[in-house]
């Protein structure tokens, strides 16, 4: 696919739907470079169109993700709700970190489960949406945390890169 | 499927007393490790398929490594010999994640341990002193000097581990290093059979659940009561794999070189169905409907109720 050629434009495909309109912000920054190994905090990292995210377990080139012998578009950034997290504290009585849910930007604000199909910013880069993220059982024999029901159709966002760039906390995540 | 395992170099190397070697394992690039719990286990991937597990002695709380104690054993099937003859700092290994650790409990506790078996209370020690409790006694008895004594001084100099050499004493009496702890206190003990044995005769009548008794063997996967052992028979290419009560099928068929599509190893992705012909699956799965159920499982969460299973295969 010629991620330059997708990059040209911001119109939201048509088959998307109705648009969605919002401004979110970046909450937390994380990375890891080997599947299993724990999740870094980071203050910005930097995403490159079509392949990843710099240092990051699915870069292309790396290939070290649990899933990397699968490769998908959708695995060069994902995306969560810290809304989520609330959501697990405040109905399920489970404390679960943006450091846990190994996604790699925790945003708030963003209604995540709208915008499969869609292109937004996150800070100055391009993503588009692939699908939305399946909660993963192994993500609980890292944790020791029963996280897997409460994170079903609420485990977060795939995405591809189209325009790259460094995203930092607190940048804004917006529709088009 | 993608091996649930880890790539880890041994970052150090040291001999740990007779026929004992130590060994310091960490992320290639020094990340982070997936944690542990004290007293918890490490699955070694060595070469030949052998797959050989051991106890973390190091304090949870150091995140960057495992360390592991190994005995040679001269006997035993060839892993502990490999590690103690082969593997030297720089090498790289396959390793699992953590997995199990001791029950711990808010109070007094104390550890016996015979020789090598002090490994797994070492963790459990370092982690309980951490946290500022006192009332913690590990007594290790050993012929001649203990392995990991350089681990084991620190709480001895703290007063709070006693080392029993039986080349130069007498062997203490269990119940003399259990009564501190009678009425109030838990008791763990890891060591040869002979000990265990002394000790489960010592603690007969103390609450099951402050009694804590730590094998030479990997701990038992959890499985439902209805599970069993069962062996999976491939309907089409006639082969037959054993497959422990509570044991992912999907890990079995990969450890026999079959490989079918999986991803959310949780039972709802569906990804992983495999028709089945004969036996009683246990399905477990929150994907597939009732009518679905009757041909198909998905081999990811599907275990056996009887002591055999057909797939499509």
């Amino acid at each position: 696919m010629d991620v330059q050629e997708l990059a040209t434009g911001d119109a939201t495909p048509a088959s998307a739907g109705p648009a969605t309109s919002f401004v979110g912000v970046v909450r937390f920054l994380h990375i890891t470079p080997r599947a299993f190994l724990p999740m870094r905090a980071m203050p910005e990292i930097t995403l490159v169109a079509g392949k990843g995210i710099e240092g990051d377990r699915y870069m292309v080139g790396r290939e070290e993700g649990f899933y990397s012998d699968r490769p998908e578009d959708g695995r060069q950034i994902t995306l969560f709700e810290l809304e989520t997290l609330d959501a697990m504290k405040r109905d399920c009585g489970v404390e679960f970190g943006p450091e846990e849910h190994r996604r790699n930007v925790t945003v708030e604000g963003v209604p995540l489960n709208h915008l499969v199909g869609r292109r937004f910013r996150l800070g100055e880069t391009l993503l588009e949406a692939t699908r939305l993220s399946v909660p993963c059982r192994h993500i609980e024999e890292i944790t020791g945390k029963a996280v897997f029901d409460p994170l079903i159709n609420r485990s977060g966002l795939n995405c591809r890169i189209l325009s790259g760039g460094i995203v930092r906390i607190g940048d804004t995540v917006r529709s088009l | 499927m993608a091996p649930r395992r880890m790539r880890a170099v041994v970052a150090a190397r040291a001999e740990a007393g007779e026929g004992v070697a130590a060994f310091v394992l960490k992320d290639p690039d020094g990340w982070e490790l997936p944690p542990f719990r004290p007293g918890a286990h490490l699955d070694l991937y060595l070469p030949g398929g052998l797959v050989r597990t051991y106890s973390l002695v190091n304090d949870p709380a150091e995140n960057d490594r495992y360390v592991i104690a190994v005995k040679r054993e001269a006997q035993g099937r060839g892993g502990s010999a490999f590690l103690c003859d082969r593997l030297a700092a720089g090498d790289e290994i396959g390793i699992g994640l953590p997995r199990g650790g001791l029950p711990l409990g808010p109070q007094p506790q104390v550890f016996i341990a015979g020789g090598i078996g002090v490994t797994p209370f070492l963790s459990a020690a370092s982690a309980l002193v951490r946290q500022g409790r006192r009332d913690v006694m590990l007594h290790v008895i050993a012929r001649g000097a203990p392995p990991l004594a350089e681990r084991i001084a620190p709480l001895v100099a703290a007063g709070l581990a006693q080392v029993h050499d039986t080349r130069a004493g007498l062997r203490p009496l269990l119940g003399d290093l259990l009564a501190p702890f009678a009425g109030t206190g838990a008791a763990a003990c890891c060591g040869p059979a002979a000990l265990i044995d002394a000790f489960e005769a010592a603690t007969r009548d103390w609450p099951a659940d402050r009694v804590h008794v730590e094998r030479f063997v990997p701990p038992p996967l959890e499985a439902p009561r209805e599970a069993q052992d069962y062996r999976l028979v491939l309907a089409r290419t006639g082969g037959e794999i054993a497959v422990p009560a509570g044991a992912s099928m999907l890990e079995a068929l990969a450890a026999h070189g079959i490989d079918i599509p999986h991803s959310c190893c949780g039972g709802i992705c569906g990804l992983c169905k495999v028709g089945w012909i004969e036996g009683v699956p246990l399905h477990r799965d929150r994907a597939l409907s009732p009518q679905e159920r009757e041909t198909s499982l998905l081999a990811c969460v599907a275990l056996s109720a009887g002591p055999r299973l057909v797939v499509d295969l």
